[in-house]
C-alpha cells in the first residue's frame, strides 16, 4: 500500500511548527509537530520538549470532533489516519492534558481538491443556469477562475455571467440561457498557497419545447385508450339499446359473455 | 368462499367479469389520489430555490392538495349521486391534468397553490371517492378482495411515481415535469372510462335524448335510482318535483344523505376513524428523519420506506383475501379494530427498537399493519352502511377525517420539537391508535348485538306484512346489510310504490 508515497521511506510532505503553550512560568515547553505519510497512512505526531508539567493524557481533535483520547503520560503522542493527505486535509489539534492545557496545531495542507457539485448540469432555455464547484480541502482557495473550453476566462458581471466565490465554493450563474451559445464544458480553476486544481462541469440547455413531445405523446395515448374502451363497450352492448327501446321487456338476444349482467336485467325488468 | 350476501342495491353485483377491470381502474385512481402529494415533494427543493421561499411555505402546496382531496369528498359524493361514477372520474382526471399543465406555466407561488393545490387536489378528490364507490356496485361476495386490490394501487403507484418524478425532474426540469405529469394524470380518465355504469334496469323512462346519448342517459337514470339511497326516496325520475310536497331536507338527502348521522354504525365508524387518523400518517412522515436522527445514513433511511411500501403492497390484497373468508367477513369490524390496535402497538414499541435492524423490523410490521388498515378502510364503511348509502357516507367521512389527517403530522412535529425526542411522537400516535382500535372494538360489539336484536324484531314483524318479497329477504346471514336497507331489496317499480311507503314506515333506520 504505497499509494502516493515514494517507496518505503517516510514522506515528509509538510512540516509545521506547532503553536506554543500558554503561560508556564519560566521557559515554555516547545512542541514539535509532524506529519508523515507512510504506505497509505498518515501519521500525525506531537513531541513536547522539556521542561513540561505532568501529563495526564493526550487528546487529538479535528475542529470540535474528538478523534482520539488517552491517559498516558508520555511526551510523544501520535494519531494515525488511513488514507491520503488529499482526502484528510485540515487543521488538527494535539492536546496535552496538563495544567494548564498545552496544545499544538498540526495542519495537513494540500493543493485545492476541486470537485463539481454535479458533473452535468441542466438548464432550461431562458432560465438561469447555475454551475457550482467546491473545494473541501485545506487551506481555503483565494482565487477562483471560470472559463469555457478554449475561451477567455469569464469575468464576473460581464455579459450574462455572475460569479460568486468563497474560500471553499464558487458559483457561476448564467442568465437567460441560450441553447447554442451556452451549451458546453465549463472549467473552474482554484488556486491556494500550495498549488491549484480544477474541475469540469458540462452544461446542457434544454429547449422550452423539450417536454412538449412526451406530453403530446402521452395525451395521444390516453385518447386512444379511452376511445378503445368506449368502442369496446358500445360493441358489447347493442342488445341493451334494444332492451331500453322496448321499455323494459325481455331482451331479444343476448350475445354478451357476461351472462350474470344479462340475467340481472332479465330478472328485474318485467 | 363466503356464503351469499343479500344485496341492498336492487340487483346482484357481478362479483367478477368486468368488475376486475373496474378494480384495475380504481387502483390507478386511488393510487394517484393517495400518492401524488407524497411524490410531489421531490420538487420542493427546486421550487424553494426558484421562488426563494421557505420550506413551510412550499409545504403548503401538499397540505392544500391533501385538504382539498379529502375536503372535496362531499362534493364528490353529491356529483356521483347525481351523475354516476364515470363522468365524475373523467372530469376529475381532466381537472388534474389541467391543473398540472397550468402549473407548468406558473410564475408565482400563489399560482402554484391554486393550480397544484386546489385544482389538482379537487381533481384527485373527484377521483378517489367514485373509485371506491363503484367497487361497492360491482362486488358483493368478493368485495373485500376487490377493495384490497384497489387500495393496493397506492403503494404500487408510490414505487413508480417517486423514481419517475426524479427522472422527469432530471431530464426536463420542473416545468417540463409538471407538463408531463399533467399528461400522466390524464390516465385517471382512462380509469374512469373503465367504470362502466351498472345498475338494474327498472322503470321504463321515456327517452329524453335521441341518438347516441340515449344509452348513456338511460344508464345514468337507472344509476340515479341505485345511488340515491335515502329510505325516504321514491322511484327514480329525473324530475324530482314530480313527487310533490317533498320536504327540503329530504331533497338534500337525495344528494348527500345527512340522515346517515342518525345511523349508529356510521357514527361509530366516524368517531373511531377521526380519532385514528390523528396518529396514522405521522409515523410515516417522521420515519426517515427518525432514522437519520439515531445515526443511520440517508440511503438506508430511505430504504426503510421502500421496505414499508413493499410490505404494504403485499399486505393489502392479502388482507382483502383474509377479510373475505367466511370466518372473518361476518366479524370484519373486529378485524378492522384489531388491525388499528396492532398498528398502534407497533408505534408504541418503536422507541424500543435500537439500531438499524430494529428499525427494519419495525418498518416491516408497520407496513403490514398500515396495509391491513388501509385495505379495510372503505370495506368496513360499506359493510356498515350498505353499498347504496355508501356514496354519501364516504363523502361525509372524508371531510370529517380531513381535519385530523392534516393535524396529525404537525402535532407530531411539535412534540418532536418540544421534547427533542422522537419517542413521544411515537407514543402519542400509538396511544391514539390503540384507543381508536379499542373504541371501535367495543362499540362494534355493541352494534352487532343491537343489529342482531333489530333483525329478530324485523323478522317477527315481517311475518305479518305483505307477502311480496324477493328471495333475498330470506337470507339473513349478514344482518347489517338487510336491516337498514330493507326498501332497496325490492326492485323499484311503479306498482310497488305504495308497498314501499308502508315498508319504509316499518323500517326505521
Amino acid at each position: 500500500m504505497a499509494a502516493g508515497a515514494a517507496g518505503p521511506c517516510s514522506l515528509l510532505a509538510l512540516l509545521l511548527l506547532g503553536g506554543l503553550a500558554a503561560g508556564v512560568a519560566g521557559t515554555s515547553p516547545e512542541i514539535k509537530a509532524h506529519v508523515t505519510g507512510v504506505s497509505g497512512k498518515l501519521i500525525l505526531s506531537c513531541n513536547i520538549t522539556a521542561p513540561y508539567p505532568a501529563i495526564k493524557g493526550h487528546e487529538w481533535m479535528h475542529g470540535d470532533k474528538i478523534l482520539q483520547t488517552d491517559t498516558e503520560s508520555s511526551a510523544f503522542t501520535s494519531y494515525t489516519i488511513e488514507g491520503k493527505m488529499e482526502e484528510h486535509s485540515g487543521v488538527y489539534d494535539c492536546i496535552y492534558k496538563t495544567n494548564p492545557v498545552i496544545k499544538a496545531q498540526v495542519n495537513i495542507s494540500v493543493p485545492p481538491q476541486v470537485t463539481a457539485y454535479k458533473k452535468s448540469e441542466h438548464g432550461n432555455e431562458g432560465d438561469t443556469g447555475v454551475l457550482t464547484c467546491k473545494n473541501p480541502s485545506f487551506p481555503p482557495v483565494f482565487s477562483w477562475l471560470w472559463y469555457k473550453s478554449g475561451q477567455e476566462p469569464i469575468i464576473n458581471g460581464s455579459g450574462r455571467y455572475i460569479i460568486k466565490s468563497s474560500g471553499n465554493k464558487t458559483e457561476l450563474r448564467i442568465l437567460k440561457l441560450n441553447i447554442e451559445e451556452d451549451t458546453g464544458d465549463y472549467h473552474c480553476n482554484a488556486t491556494n498557497s500550495y498549488g491549484s486544481g480544477g474541475a469540469t462541469v458540462n452544461l446542457r440547455v434544454r429547449s422550452r419545447l423539450a417536454a412538449l413531445w412526451p406530453f403530446l405523446g402521452i395525451v395521444a395515448e390516453v385518447l386512444v385508450l379511452v376511445t378503445i374502451i368506449f368502442i369496446y363497450e358500445k360493441r358489447r352492448k347493442p342488445d341493451e339499446v334494444l332492451d331500453d327501446d322496448d321499455g323494459g321487456s325481455a331482451p331479444l338476444k343476448s350475445n354478451a359473455t357476461n351472462h350474470k349482467d344479462k340475467n340481472v336485467r332479465q330478472r328485474n325488468a318485467n | 368462499m363466503s356464503p351469499p350476501v343479500p344485496s341492498d342495491l336492487g340487483y346482484v353485483p357481478p362479483d367478477g367479469g368486468w368488475g376486475w377491470a373496474v378494480v384495475f381502474g380504481a387502483s390507478i385512481s386511488v393510487g394517484f389520489a393517495y400518492t401524488f402529494p407524497k411524490a410531489f415533494t421531490i420538487y420542493f427543493k427546486e421550487l424553494q430555490a426558484v421562488y426563494s421561499i421557505s420550506y413551510s411555505q412550499i409545504a403548503w402546496i401538499t397540505s392544500i392538495m391533501c385538504a382539498t382531496t379529502y375536503g372535496g369528498g362531499p362534493i364528490s359524493s353529491i356529483l356521483v349521486n347525481r351523475y354516476g361514477s364515470r363522468p365524475v372520474v373523467i372530469f376529475g382526471g381532466l381537472l388534474c391534468g389541467i391543473g398540472m399543465v397550468s402549473a407548468a406555466f406558473c410564475t408565482s407561488i400563489l399560482q402554484l397553490y391554486i393550480c397544484v393545490g386546489f385544482i389538482t387536489g379537487f381533481g384527485l378528490a373527484l377521483n378517489l371517492q367514485p373509485s371506491v364507490i363503484i367497487i361497492g356496485k360491482y362486488f358483493l361476495k368478493r368485495r373485500p378482495i376487490a377493495n384490497g386490490l384497489a387500495m393496493a394501487g397506492s403503494p404500487v403507484m408510490l414505487c413508480t411515481l417517486a423514481p419517475l418524478n426524479q427522472f422527469l425532474f432530471d431530464n426536463f426540469g420542473w416545468r417540463g415535469s409538471f407538463l408531463i405529469l399533467g399528461a400522466i394524470l390524464l390516465h385517471c380518465c382512462v380509469a374512469g372510462a373503465l367504470f362502466r355504469p351498472i345498475g338494474a334496469a327498472t322503470t321504463p323512462v321515456k327517452p329524453q335524448v335521441t341518438g347516441k346519448g340515449k344509452d348513456a342517459l338511460k344508464e345514468e337514470v337507472t344509476e340515479d335510482a341505485m345511488e340515491m339511497g335515502s329510505p325516504t326516496k321514491v322511484p327514480m325520475e329525473d324530475k324530482v318535483e314530480e313527487e310533490g310536497g317533498k320536504a327540503c331536507c329530504e331533497k338534500i338527502n337525495q344528494y348527500l344523505d345527512f340522515s346517515l348521522f342518525k345511523h349508529r354504525g356510521f357514527l361509530i365508524y366516524l368517531i373511531g376513524n377521526v380519532l385514528m387518523f390523528l396518529g396514522f400518517f405521522a409515523p410515516i412522515v417522521f420515519l426517515a428523519p427518525y432514522a437519520k436522527h439515531i445515526g443511520i445514513d440517508e440511503y438506508s433511511a430511505a430504504f426503510l420506506l421502500s421496505i414499508l411500501a413493499i410490505v404494504d403492497m403485499i399486505a393489502r390484497p392479502t388482507t382483502g383475501i383474509i377479510a373475505n373468508s367466511k370466518w372473518v367477513r361476518p366479524q370484519i369490524q373486529y378485524f378492522f379494530s384489531f388491525s388499528i390496535a396492532f398498528n398502534g402497538t407497533c408505534h408504541l414499541l418503536c422507541p424500543l427498537a435500537s439500531g438499524y435492524m430494529g428499525l427494519v423490523i419495525y418498518a416491516i410490521f408497520f407496513g403490514l399493519a398500515f396495509g391491513m388498515v388501509c385495505a379495510m378502510l372503505f370495506e368496513t364503511l360499506m359493510d356498515l352502511v350498505g353499498a347504496a348509502r355508501f356514496t354519501s357516507a364516504v363523502g361525509l367521512v372524508t371531510i370529517a377525517e380531513c381535519c385530523t389527517i392534516l393535524l396529525g403530522p404537525p402535532i407530531g412535529g411539535t412534540l418532536i420539537d418540544t421534547f427533542g425526542d422522537y419517542k413521544y411522537m411515537f407514543i402519542k400516535c400509538g396511544a391514539v391508535m390503540v384507543l381508536a382500535g379499542t373504541f371501535l372494538f367495543i362499540m362494534n360489539y355493541y352494534n352487532y348485538r343491537m343489529l342482531a336484536k333489530e333483525e329478530k324484531e324485523r323478522k317477527a314483524k315481517e311475518e305479518n306484512t305483505k307477502p311480496v318479497r324477493t328471495e333475498n329477504e330470506g337470507r339473513n346471514s349478514w344482518n347489517k346489510e338487510t336491516t337498514r336497507d330493507g326498501p332497496e331489496l325490492e326492485p323499484l317499480s311503479k306498482e310497488q310504490e305504495g308497498l314501499k311507503e308502508e315498508v319504509n314506515g316499518i323500517n326505521e333506520v
